[in-house]
């Protein structure tokens, strides 16, 4: 397919055109802007073509681990191009945003609910900026009381995000191994707090899909040690109207709207990452708020102990309407969500154990991580490449680290029976295959508008743009 | 002198006082394509076993381990542009960075060849 | 509404494959359970959300905007949601599977392109989450690669982009100081500034070169980069900027769209995604996520930065506004943008007002108003107009683009005429 740069033709043009004199120096005016003129019918079928060599859930079954790749209500995408909503300047007065601030609010208070939290930001633009936002807050509660904190604990199954945060904050990194049954190791884990501990970031369930058994027993010494705990709640589909993590000792969580509260990805992004507090470190979170006052709505920006801003104005406001529309129309059944996506992942794996190699034998929760290492080195990869000749999307690979030739399966509520049953006849498939063909296994796909790509001459001479040719 | 090995697969060797490092065969089979790698500064000073830099494949990242204590006095400038040198000459073109000891003493905590081929024959 | 396509049949037989006898037995290990009901409200259906969410949105008031200061209200082409809104795009997720995601792949490529063709700069990202943190991670950069931690601002910063970079900053024990030395490890500036000004960067470039410190370029308004001599031309290392003006709705502040663009030398530093073109065996052209080793979850505590999801929805509405737009139209945008701006000012100096900016503007101003800026305001918003923001002591922020008619101009100019002054 050609770049959109190789196109030459007349642009449509979308506003007038007007004789218009720029009266600036000559040395700040531009000479020349190479940018390509495009006429509309071009870019429709441009991208339309494009589009046709990708995959969404709404294409099909997109098991990715830890990402929660649910179906995205069609109703939120309408709802949140409401004028309203989508034409509203951010500096708008108060009289005149009351819909906005209100709808932030209630979802704040739904999020509370769900969570046992007693305060929320919505300001956050993913995960990965609540963890950072939460790390920010561990290190002023800290340094409020005198002590001099820098350690944060997280499990060896732990995402990247978590330690990478934790170093854009200057904190060292504590990790403690997993135990036989998939639980971080609780006798590694009472050896290494010690008074520089700030925080214990623990997702759960964890990545392996499995609930963390000594939950309790774990916040207890974290606290009685005088650190705090930091729920990631990327795995929060698994505990929606089950069990709520302040309960489970945690003082801080984030959220992924994107993931549990069916934001779409957009093909990695925008996201959202509420951060979820108890009361003791509510007056840390950035400004401003948004209050309930005398029956209207405001934006609170009394500073307190406030950390400061992650981001200019609200935060990314389309995905949190798309979140409340979720909430709403869920409302005090959320419980069948995860009921579902936990009943999916089990189904799964009941399909699947004997086929591939279940390193912790438990219950999962929404997902579950097998092994492939007795089909070979590579043969993970292997697998994602040749499930996507079967029409589906690979599950997650090589990740949680700490299990060889790792696939990590998340079906979700949003999917049925027979889907997962489908999926289940594809990786029985390749399993066969594997044993009888390798190398033809090794050599998938086959059916996808490119092959494995030189990933390696990606990397060492690196095409990260067009280049206007000399004229 | 002879070559030096460290538990993190790098080696040494020491020519007209200055220690010229890199890292093993075994490494660079172990970490497959490499794609890129973060150099140390001329002047920089580690103690020994400091990271001194990073090497990345596709899909890992690692990081490479000083063997002796000293300054930094050259580094492999052509290894940004010919990362594959570590993978294709890891004992000769793809050497990472000679540093000027503080104290040769220090080789004696390496292993020696003989040493080295049985570790990563455990390994 | 019921998004599970599981049936009561399905789920028994599932629960028996499964080996246990009911739903609540797969929750056994979750621990505690809740204290009590949760306060949520009945389920709705579709039809009842809708209504629900309507009467909400009731509550807002659209305004005509004279305003920016970070969020510009620009010509969205109808082309851009037909193309946003297919399911391939936004219902698919970060393209690690590269042979199933070329779609998208190719998109960031065109993304990352176009915004090297603006600015002048070598290398660019897939997305950061918009302006303000892209600047916040262009400090972390630099000072990661100068392994110094000072920064200089120059006055004119967006003060929000500001705050955030003063709570970054202040995360990573850097510090923002009004000194220039070599502990500086890097000089930023905002082109135009908060208050519109266009400036000539060039001997500022030079002096924080001469410290070793580098020059980071802000942007929030890149349609300025249509008629402005791209950063790249005055010593620019790092451009970040907002590109929310690029076919993005104002959306009450968000999602928006982070950009970054480097010179070659800052690389392998630079935070978020790089997409590359490539080959596949078959030689065939293709595209993938490339030098993932900088990232999170290889680099792990190394990592520049801990961003994973960025915002590629909004790079994609603004690669598909670019390739509509193009030079002639996006020059024409940033033309009619100056000009209506400008033509704002004129008449309001005919009724008094001052400018306040020492420098020529591209499309925001700030002026003092010869009457009370409250009554101002007040009498503007009685008819439906945001008069730009009001910064205290009379003066006001006004921004105009291509969006103000020549009629909403002259309707402004006539109701602050009406206004009584002191």
């Amino acid at each position: 397919m050609p770049l959109i740069f190789e196109y030459d033709e007349e642009n449509t043009g979308y506003v007038q055109d007007e004789d218009v004199k720029i009266d600036l120096p000559q040395e700040l005016v531009r000479k020349n802007l190479p940018l390509p003129n495009v006429n509309e019918i071009s870019v429709i079928r441009h991208f339309i073509n494009l589009s046709k060599q990708n995959y969404g859930v709404d294409n099909g079954f997109y098991p990715l681990g830890s990402c929660t790749m649910k179906y995205n209500l069609k109703i939120n995408e309408d709802v949140a191009k409401f004028e309203e909503f989508k034409d509203i300047h951010p500096l708008s007065p108060e009289e005149c945003i009351q819909g906005a601030l209100q709808l932030m609010w209630e979802l704040e208070q739904d999020l509370k609910e769900v969570t046992g939290m007693d305060a929320f930001s919505l300001q956050q633009s993913a995960g990965a900026q609540g963890e950072l936002l939460g790390i920010m807050i561990a290190k002023a509660y800290f340094k409020e009381r005198n002590e001099n904190r820098r350690k944060i604990i997280i499990p060896d199954s732990a995402h990247g995000t978590n330690p990478a945060s934790a170093s854009m904050c200057k904190c060292g990194i504590v990790t403690i191994p997993s135990d036989v049954r998939g639980n971080m190791d609780i006798n590694l884990f009472k050896q290494a707090l010690d008074p520089e501990v700030a925080l214990v970031m623990l997702t759960n369930p964890n990545t392996l899909g499995i609930f963390e058994e000594k939950i309790l027993e774990i916040s207890d010494l974290a606290h009685q040690n005088g650190s705090l705990m930091y729920c990631d709640g990327a795995n929060m589909n698994a505990m929606l109207g089950v069990t709520r993590p302040r309960d489970q000792g945690f003082d801080m969580i984030h959220l992924n709207l994107h993931k549990t509260f069916s934001t779409p990805h957009g093909g990695g992004g925008p996201g959202a990452g509420p951060l979820g507090v108890k009361s003791v470190l509510e007056d840390y979170l950035p400004i401003p708020r948004v209050v309930k006052f005398d029956g209207k709505y405001k934006l609170d920006f009394s500073k307190r102990k406030s950390v400061g801003r992650v981001r200019a104005f609200y935060g990314n406001f389309g995905v949190l309407v798309r979140a409340y529309a979720y909430m709403k129309s869920w409302g005090s059944n959320i419980r069948k969500v995860s009921e579902h996506a936990v009943l999916n992942a089990n189904y799964l794996l009941s399909l699947l154990k004997d086929t591939y190699e279940l390193p912790y034998d438990r219950m999962c929760a929404h997902e579950f991580v097998l092994s492939a290492e007795k089909f070979g080195k590579g043969s993970a990869l292997n697998i994602a490449k040749r499930l996507l000749d079967y029409g589906f999307h690979a599950p997650t690979i090589y990740f949680p680290l700490i299990v060889k030739e790792a696939l990590m399966i998340e079906p979700t509520e949003t999917e049925s029976k027979e889907t997962l049953e489908k999926f289940t006849d594809a990786l029985q498939s390749i399993a066969k295959e594997i044993k009888g063909n390798p190398e033809m296994v090794a050599g998938a796909p086959y059916s996808m508008p490119v092959g494995r790509l030189d990933e390696v001459a990606a990397a060492r001479r690196p095409n990260l743009r067009w280049v206007p040719v000399a004229k | 002198m002879q070559i030096r090995f460290t538990k993190e697969h790098e080696w040494v060797i020491v020519k007209e006082g200055i220690v010229i490092v890199g890292i093993s065969d075994f490494a660079q089979k172990q970490l497959g394509d490499i794609v890129s790698i973060e150099l140390p500064r001329v002047g920089d000073r580690f103690k020994q076993m400091q990271p001194v830099g990073i090497v990345d494949s596709i899909k890992t990242s690692s990081d490479i381990y000083s063997p002796l204590s000293g300054e930094v006095v050259e580094v492999n400038k052509d290894l940004i542009e010919h990362p594959e040198w570590i993978n294709e000459s890891p004992y000769d073109r793809g050497w990472i960075v000679k540093i000027k000891p503080s104290n040769l003493n220090e080789l004696d905590t390496l292993m020696t060849k003989e040493e080295y081929d049985k570790f990563v024959g455990e390994t | 509404m019921n998004y599970i396509p599981i049936t009561d049949k399905d789920r028994r037989d599932m629960l028996k494959k499964i080996g246990v006898s009911s739903i609540d037995d797969l929750f056994v290990e979750f621990k505690p359970t809740l204290p009590r009901m949760l306060y949520l409200s009945k389920p709705m259906s579709e039809l009842e959300l809708l209504q629900h969410v309507r009467k909400l949105a009731q509550k807002n008031r659209v305004l005509k905007y004279f305003v920016g200061a970070g969020s510009y209200n620009h010509y969205i082409p109808a082309a851009i949601n037909h193309l946003l809104m297919r399911g391939e795009f936004y219902t698919a997720y970060t393209p690690y599977q590269a042979e199933t995601s070329q779609g998208t792949l190719q998109a960031i490529y065109e993304f990352q392109t176009f915004i090297c063709l603006l600015t002048g700069m070598d290398v660019a990202n897939a997305s950061l989450y918009d302006g303000s943190s892209a600047l916040a991670e262009a400090a972390l950069m630099a000072s990661s690669y100068t392994r110094r931690n000072k920064i200089f601002v120059k006055e004119g910063l967006h003060p929000q982009y500001l705050e955030v970079l003063k709570t970054y900053c202040q995360g990573a024990n850097l510090e923002i100081t009004s000194t220039l030395d070599d502990n500086t490890a890097c000089v930023v500036a905002q082109n135009p500034n908060f208050y519109g000004n266009i400036e000539d960067l060039r001997a500022l470039s030079e002096k924080a070169h001469s410290v070793g410190a580098l020059f980071v370029v802000c942007v929030v308004e890149p349609t300025s980069l249509a008629i402005l001599e791209p950063p790249s031309s005055f010593g620019a290392d790092i451009v970040v900027g907002e590109g929310q003006s690029f076919g993005i709705p104002i959306s009450f502040g968000g999602p928006y769209l982070g950009f970054m663009a480097v010179k070659d030398f800052l690389l392998k530093k630079i935070p978020g995604r790089l997409c590359g073109m490539t080959k596949d065996s078959k030689g065939r052209q293709g595209f993938v996520l490339t030098l993932q080793a900088r990232e999170q979850h290889i680099r792990r505590e190394r990592a520049t930065s801990n961003i994973t999801t960025n915002v590629a929805l909004t790079a994609l509405a603004a690669t598909i506004y670019l390739s509509l737009m193009g030079r002639t139209g996006l020059t024409r945008i940033a033309r009619l943008s100056y000009s209506r701006a400008h033509l704002l000012f004129e008449k309001l100096k005919g009724l008094g007002f001052q400018l306040l900016n020492d420098k020529p503007f591209y499309n925001e101003f700030l002026v003092k108003s010869p009457k009370p800026s409250e009554t101002v305001g007040s009498a503007l918003l009685q008819n439906g107009i945001l008069g730009g923001l009001d910064l205290g002591n009379d003066e006001l922020l006004l921004c105009c683009t291509e969006m103000n008619s020549l009629q909403d101009i002259e309707k402004f100019v006539s109701i602050v005429d009406g206004v009584k002054c002191r």
